[in-house]
């Protein structure tokens, strides 16, 4: 072998290409605004942000004096506990990008609890409540096991199964769970002398439970706890060479999401007074996929625009259902293709383009 | 020795990855793992970061045996890696990107280095000053590379294992890269390289272990192992 070998000569000056030696300044240049929140727990609302939650506390509070009438009123309620769901299914999908078609059967978990522990040992509802939202959590735990092994499509095929399942179970459950006749629920129990049969006042306890999941989504998606749900729905390997226990934080964004599916399936027993496994079918899962998506699911305020899109646009357009879901079909490809975001993030994209041509 | 590594095997089904690989790495050098396509350098990497299982073999870190752990508890454990194809959150900020990291990682504290007050002090460190507000996946490639190391370096590292890190930068870029890399060192964080650039590998590093076939052919300085017949076999075959 009388051939130089193919490599460079070894250890040539360190600064064969440029001059290594100029070293760049350690120190970093003034901190960015952006930056200075970072010993706070949470990011504190911008001025913007504070804006748009008074705008929406007022619009929810307000709405019953708006004379809505018994059916738009009975409507908003429907929408408030929807949303309060959509709220789970908004942190999972949205922030920890575990998507979900078979998010109705931790509401049917959540609503079957109260209705059984009413039924069988005369728990109401303020008992119901903090119970149940715990046990959806504590399913949608143990259905969330597969997602370890299984991750993006096939967890979507599982979460659809689960749902079946349980419908199918629902209605073979005989006298236990009402079989495909359901189970009656009485009314809630007044508290501080609130009679909650009177529409308003449930509208309220509904605005009430919502606001709180709007204040539980705010600071989740703001903490570092929201920024590890992102890490994980950005990229899993990435985030667990820097120490994430992906595993760990994705069954705890599951168990959040089926807390926030129990509760809004409490409420919905409770104001129906009546509850069926067809109201926690496939279907029902596929408008509550479709809402989050309608209204995007990373922003704040995207589960409530998409619950009330879906909920009052064939109201107010007067749509039979069959051209509601055809709507809905035509309006979901729509935003795909236009709005990847939903329509709060395509609302926030025309408002920074409005602000940025103001400013030239 | 902070990292030993014996008799380390992996196999992909019939497919033998890693043969029983020795190495052992020190917290103030820079060691580099060469060796053709397919010769079982990154699944040396995965096997110690704690993506695959190794089939058989134990690899000891400051003395512990952390061999088979998951990736996550080895990164706390202070190795930290970065990957071949330049991964980032791609939706987020860059700034969010290495908070993430700093928010996990190692927590306590170790030898004596500079403790990163906050995320734009990373960016600075690694040349990204001011783009923190960018999107990470709106960077140009070489920013993303840089990005790597700094969302590595939040994740507050006494090992760091590159992967590739010149692959795919242009000549500018990899000389600030190899500036970047020669200060680990000093500030207590080994490094264990694997590149294909030759220049990079011979300048940087004080030894080289070149593994053919998942099995090691070769170790020692530099200037030894690339004149090992062994080694110029590997890479230019046998004299005809």
């Amino acid at each position: 072998m009388n051939e130089t070998p193919h490599f460079p000569e070894p250890a040539p000056p360190v600064g064969r290409r440029r001059d290594i030696a100029s070293e760049r300044p350690v120190t970093p240049p003034a901190v960015q605004s952006e930056a200075k929140g970072r010993s706070g727990w949470v990011k504190l609302p911008s001025r913007e942000e504070t804006v748009v939650a008074i705008v929406a506390v007022v619009f929810l509070v307000g709405f019953p004096w708006c004379n809505p009438g018994y059916r738009f009123l009975s409507l908003a309620i429907t929408t408030g506990f929807t949303s309060i769901a959509l709220y789970g299914l908004g942190l999972q999908f949205g922030q920890a990008g575990i998507m979900s078609v078979g998010h109705a059967a931790f509401l049917g978990i959540g609503a079957y609890t109260a209705a059984i522990m009413a039924g069988r040992f005369g728990l109401g509802f303020w008992v119901a409540l903090p119970f149940s939202a715990l046990f959806s959590a504590v399913i949608a735990g143990l259905i969330g096991l597969p997602s370890l092994r299984v991750g993006g499509q096939h967890y979507i095929i599982i979460t659809f199964c689960f749902c079946a399942l349980l419908n199918i179970a629902l209605t073979n459950g005989g006298s236990f769970t009402g079989a495909a006749t359901g189970l009656d629920v009485g009314s809630i129990d007044p508290i501080f002398g609130i009679n909650f049969d009177q529409l308003r006042n449930a509208y309220y306890l509904v605005v009430a439970v919502l606001l709180i999941s709007l204040l539980v989504t705010y600071l989740i998606t703001n903490s570092s706890y929201g920024r590890t749900l992102r890490a994980i729905r950005e990229n899993e390997a990435l985030a667990r060479a820097v120490g994430i226990n992906t595993g760990l934080h994705k069954i705890g964004a599951l168990m959040v999401s089926g807390a926030f599916a129990g509760v809004a399936g409490v409420l919905q027993a409770y104001y129906l007074r009546h509850i069926s496994p067809a109201l926690y079918g496939p279907f029902p899962s596929l408008y509550l996929a479709l809402m989050v998506m309608l209204g995007g699911a990373r922003l704040l305020y995207g589960p409530l625009a998409g619950a009330i899109i879906v909920s009052f646009l064939p109201e107010i357009l007067k749509l039979d259902p069959i051209d509601s879901r055809i709507a809905y079909g035509v309006g979901l490809l729509v935003v795909i293709l236009l709005l990847p975001g939903g329509v709060s993030a395509g609302l926030l994209d025309i408002y920074r383009w409005l602000l940025s041509k103001r400013r030239r | 020795m902070a990292l030993q590594i014996t008799g380390l095997r992996k196999e992909f089904g019939g497919v033998v990855a890693l043969a029983g690989v020795d190495v052992s790495i020190e917290l103030d050098r820079i060691v580099g793992i060469i060796g053709p396509n397919g010769s079982g350098k990154t699944t040396l990497f995965n096997v110690v970061a704690g993506v695959h299982r190794p089939t058989s073999g134990r690899v000891l870190w400051q003395g512990k045996d952390i061999t088979g752990k998951p990736a996550y508890q080895i990164a706390r454990m202070g190795i930290v890696r970065t990957f071949q194809q330049a991964m980032s959150y791609r939706g987020l900020s860059v700034r969010e990107n290495v908070r993430i990291a700093s928010e996990h990682g190692r927590s306590y504290g170790g030898a004596a280095r500079p403790k990163w007050d906050s995320p734009d002090e990373i960016l600075a460190f690694v040349g990204l000053a001011g783009l923190g507000n960018e999107m990470a996946g709106s960077m140009p490639f070489g920013n993303l590379r840089r990005l790597g190391v700094a969302v590595a370096l939040a994740a507050n590292p006494l090992l760091l294992l590159l992967d590739e890190p010149a692959a795919g930068l242009s000549e500018n870029e990899i000389a600030e890269l190899m500036e970047l890399i020669l200060r680990f060192p000093r500030m207590g964080i080994g490094v264990c390289l694997i590149d294909h650039d030759m220049f990079l590998m011979s300048t940087l590093c004080e030894r080289l272990v070149v593994l053919n076939f998942g099995t090691k052919i070769a170790e020692g300085p530099p200037t030894l192992v690339l004149n090992d017949p062994k080694v110029t076999e590997v890479y230019l075959g046998n004299e005809i």
